[in-house]
């Protein structure tokens, strides 16, 4: 079924926390709402689960117009930022509780209960409690549990902030996988831009309330919509049309007020005692350096492997790569 | 600028959850109106009402030209006063001695400060009698007779009952100060002493004050010592008995009962900018390590050991008290004092427990009522209640019973039908404590989180399930202390309660009173005893249960 948000709007008070937002959400689909804190992405993501309400607008979900039914009665799951296990009950009574909820029989609660457990690996923890768990554990356990009611629609608000970094990608992994194989239509709340481009069928990326860009995540990142896109999800040189035309980008010329966005990876430098550009600063990043260089009075990013001599100060000759960069709004 | 639409979707609440929620906000409030709100409007218009029955300020007047009464109340002035600085001082001792020194013994200095508010507020009065009165063990074994009764025993009765209120918001005050400034001050070469006055006092301004003025107007308002040990030395707390109760002049009554409302009002609102101050400062402060420094923890520990001492003296003679033959002549063992048949024996100590548990089980009913529906209200709305929550606190328990009396004691089929009986004096202790209770309550709200009802509410529950698996299990060990704690509070309160007592209907605090008063101080001890006893099982049992949830918890993860 297809989840479809038009017009809405959300006001705490006189504040606009949600301005207009036209989104459709289809089966089995991966969606990832991204932007920085107090974007209204939360927010969002709380008003499709039921939590909050919201002002103007309409919330479809297949044929069903949400306005009217609570979130006790949409049968769509979430799993919190926090895990939020239930402290006095075990994994297994976790996992069962919506089931119980519903007045499943013991049996096939018990049933379903231990299928879900050995998707999330779990099986051999059922008898615990959630404070006996690793963070990773717990957001597992909440996982199944959201699961188990066998929800419409997912709902998860940034499941692996919490978390550290190397369990963070083992789960992000797993999710996917489950979501792929069960088919559930899935919004994921992050502000973490690698999580939404790795994990995504599709980004959302909001800004002030706002959804700047819909996209796959290859077009959010090779050709973002606004300036802000483009600042937020990756980095990029935002360059004034003035500016390009002086580095000769072609179309300066009809860009008006539009901004044009070079990712530092399609600025190669080369060390080059006759070249123009002059190396501002390096930081190692591992892999690659990346390298602010001064050239005709601009400073650009740029992004080059091992180079020997590569300091501060050194002269270097600069080049855009044919066809880069892309012009965006203001 | 867009217009705000009023109507918002997709929050479709059942509707047995709106008339929960409706319940469990208008229930308590119904009770705040009518319990507190109430009473205390008559009170302020009979303190206005003169004797042909016009409204204006004749009383005040006419009780402020009293030149007796000036006395009273320079007496009472002076005696809270000194009370307050010897609280302050000595709690400043204490509460940095046990929170920044590594004292030994602690766990027994703060059980001897505990003692003190286990029992009604006049056995410290009693204890003192035993040891220094003219039939003391003092003078009975150096012959030296103190003048304890009057304006130095009132001071040292009420200090001990003070104190550990004193004690209590210091070392809070203590625990707010965060390790770097100290390290800072250390750093730049600051001595300890430097160290102390630079960081230490301007971090406990606040709590200073407010110490002072919380120990200022619960002893200005005591009515149990000042009953007991004052003597010839009228204070405020007694002459508004004596009013009401000896001379029927409700009127004036409710005049002192208004200007007692004065220090109280102070000290709560201090407290309130005390508590702003705490949490502005207190955010991600690291916690003073209590150290070791011999020329400050020496006299330190003797000030704390020495008071600890008098305390645990005081409150003990009064046990030694209940076994002896006839004090002080006859120090042989007995329980004969044990045999209470005059003052209408045991029956008012049921009573009491009985108004305790009804105080300890609606009164915890009705506060996990309210913090529930303040969960669910707008910022503001959610902000006056609060406000309507604490502000119990600021009305001295003395001033809640007289405005009971002026309220409920009337001809009217309602309210009247409740005078005289154990629920109105349960009432009257629960909204006498309510402030307290709601804090507590409040806190361990706090502790909730809401993702866990979001969650209970989107797997499909309702408000049932989520109270039972969400709520509940979190809260339970702050609704067992709440329950305690108003039930302890039921046990020993008397100012609250002593103008509800009819000739019927009597609590165990007045039957001590009555006891000491009628000449049988054995008797009066022996039934104090009994009543601390009480409220140390309680406290007992309240430990015992906070425990066993704790452990329940690890001993099933063992086991699993």
């Amino acid at each position: 079924m297809t989840l479809t948000i038009t017009g809405l709007s959300k006001f705490y008070g006189s504040f606009q926390a949600l301005k207009e937002v036209d989104l459709e959400i289809g089966d089995d689909e991966f969606v990832c709402l991204l932007g920085p804190s107090g974007c209204g992405k939360t927010t969002l993501l709380r008003v499709v689960a039921g939590l909050e309400g919201y002002q103007s607008g309409t919330l479809r979900f297949g044929d069903r117009d949400l306005s009217t039914i609570g979130a006790q009665d949409r049968g769509f799951g979430i799993v919190f930022q926090s895990y939020s296990l239930f402290p006095h009950l075990t994994v297994r009574q976790n996992v069962g509780y919506g089931l119980k909820i519903r007045k499943t029989a013991p049996a096939e609660i018990a049933r379903q209960v231990e299928h879900l457990l050995k998707t999330v690996h779990l099986e051999d923890y059922a008898d615990r409690y959630p404070w006996q768990l690793s963070g990773g554990q717990q957001q597992r356990v909440a996982i199944a549990r959201a699961l188990a009611v066998e929800p419409s629609l997912l709902l998860l608000d940034e499941p692996l902030s919490a978390l550290d970094a190397r369990v963070r990608a083992e789960l992000r992994g797993e999710i996917r996988d489950m979501q792929r194989r069960l088919r559930v239509p899935t919004i994921m709340v992050t502000h973490d831009q690698e999580e939404a481009l790795t994990m995504a069928d599709r980004v959302v990326c909001m800004n002030a309330g706002r959804i700047e860009q819909i996209g796959s995540p290859e077009e959010i990142y090779s050709r973002p919509a606004t300036r802000f896109v483009a600042d937020f999800v990756g980095s990029s040189t935002l360059l004034t049309a003035e500016q390009a035309a002086r580095l000769g980008v072609e179309g300066a010329a009809a860009a008006g007020s539009r901004l044009f966005a070079l990712r530092p990876e399609d600025v190669t430098i080369r060390l080059d005692e006759q070249g123009p550009g002059r190396i501002r600063n390096v930081t190692f990043l591992g892999n690659v350096n990346r390298v602010k260089v001064g050239i005709e009075g601009l400073e650009l990013l740029a992004e080059t492997g091992r180079l020997p001599g590569l300091v501060e100060g050194a002269a270097a000759a600069v080049e855009i790569l044919p066809g880069a960069g892309v012009w965006v709004q203001p | 600028m867009t217009a705000v639409p009023a109507v918002t979707h997709g929050v479709r609440v059942p509707g047995s959850e709106r008339l929960f929620r409706q319940v469990v906000l208008w229930v308590p409030l119904a009770g705040i109106a009518l319990f507190f709100l109430y009473p205390l409007a008559i009170i302020v218009v009979r303190s206005l009402t003169q004797r042909d029955g016009s409204i204006g300020f004749g009383n005040y007047t006419e009780f402020l030209s009293l030149g007796y009464l000036w006395t009273v109340i320079g007496n009472s002035l002076v005696m809270s006063g000194i009370t307050a600085a010897l609280c302050v001082g000595l709690g400043l001792v204490m509460a940095y001695a046990m929170s920044r020194t590594r004292m030994p013994l602690k766990w027994l200095v703060s059980l001897a400060l505990a003692l003190p508010l286990l029992a009604p507020s006049l056995v410290q009065a009693l204890g003192l009698i035993f040891m220094f009165g003219r039939n003391g063990l003092i003078s009975k074994f150096t012959g030296i007779e103190l003048q304890v009764y009057g304006l130095p025993g009132l001071v040292m009765a009420n200090t001990i009952y003070a104190l550990p209120q004193a004690v209590m918001i210091l070392m809070v005050a203590l625990r707010q100060a965060d390790r770097r400034q100290y390290d800072a001050a250390l750093m730049l070469g600051a001595s300890p002493w430097r160290r102390f006055m630079d960081v230490t006092l301007p971090g406990l301004r606040f709590g200073l004050l407010s110490a002072a003025f919380v120990c200022f107007s619960v002893t200005i308002t005591d009515f149990g010592n000042a009953a007991v040990i004052g003597g010839g030395y009228p204070v405020l707390a007694s002459e508004i008995y004596s009013q009401v109760v000896g001379q029927m002049n409700f009127n004036m009554g409710a005049v002192v009962g208004i200007l007692l409302l004065i220090p109280t009002l102070l000290a709560f609102y201090l407290e309130k900018i005390a508590a702003q101050r705490h949490t502005m400062a207190g955010e991600g402060a690291l916690p003073v390590e209590p150290n070791r420094w011999w020329p400050r923890d020496v006299p330190l520990w003797g000030f704390s050991y020495l008071g600890t001492a008098f305390i645990v003296a005081v409150m003990g003679i009064v046990v030694y008290a209940s076994f002896v033959q006839l004090w002080p002549y006859n120090l042989g063992f007995t329980l004969k004092n044990y045999n209470i048949n005059l003052q209408g024996g045991y029956a008012s100590l049921w009573t009491t427990i009985y108004a305790a548990l009804i105080t300890a089980v609606l009164g915890t009913l009705m506060l996990f009522a309210i913090v529930l529906a303040e969960r669910n209200l707008s910022r503001t709305k959610a902000k006056l209640l609060y406000l309507l929550a604490i502000v119990p606190v600021g009305v001295p328990g003395l001033v809640l019973g007289l405005s009971y009396v002026l309220s409920f004691n009337t001809r009217a089929m309602f309210p009247g039908i409740l005078y005289g009986t154990i629920l109105l004096i349960a009432l009257c202790n629960f909204y006498h404590y309510h402030s307290q209770g709601f804090l507590t309550m409040i806190t361990g709200m706090r502790n909730v989180p809401r993702p866990l009802e979001e969650t209970v509410a989107s797997l499909g529950g309702g408000v049932g399930a989520q109270l039972r698996d969400a709520v509940v299990p979190v809260m339970m060990p702050t609704l067992v202390s709440v329950f305690f704690f108003l039930f302890m509070r039921g046990m020993v309160t008397l100012s609250a309660v002593i103008f509800l007592i009819t000739s019927k209907l009597s609590v165990a605090a007045v039957t001590v009173l009555r006891l000491d008063q009628t000449g049988r101080s054995t008797q009066a001890a022996a039934f104090s005893v009994i009543i601390m006893v009480i409220v140390l099982a309680a406290m007992g049992v309240m430990r015992a249960a906070l425990w066993w949830q704790a452990r329940r918890a690890r001993m099933v993860a063992a086991g699993g």
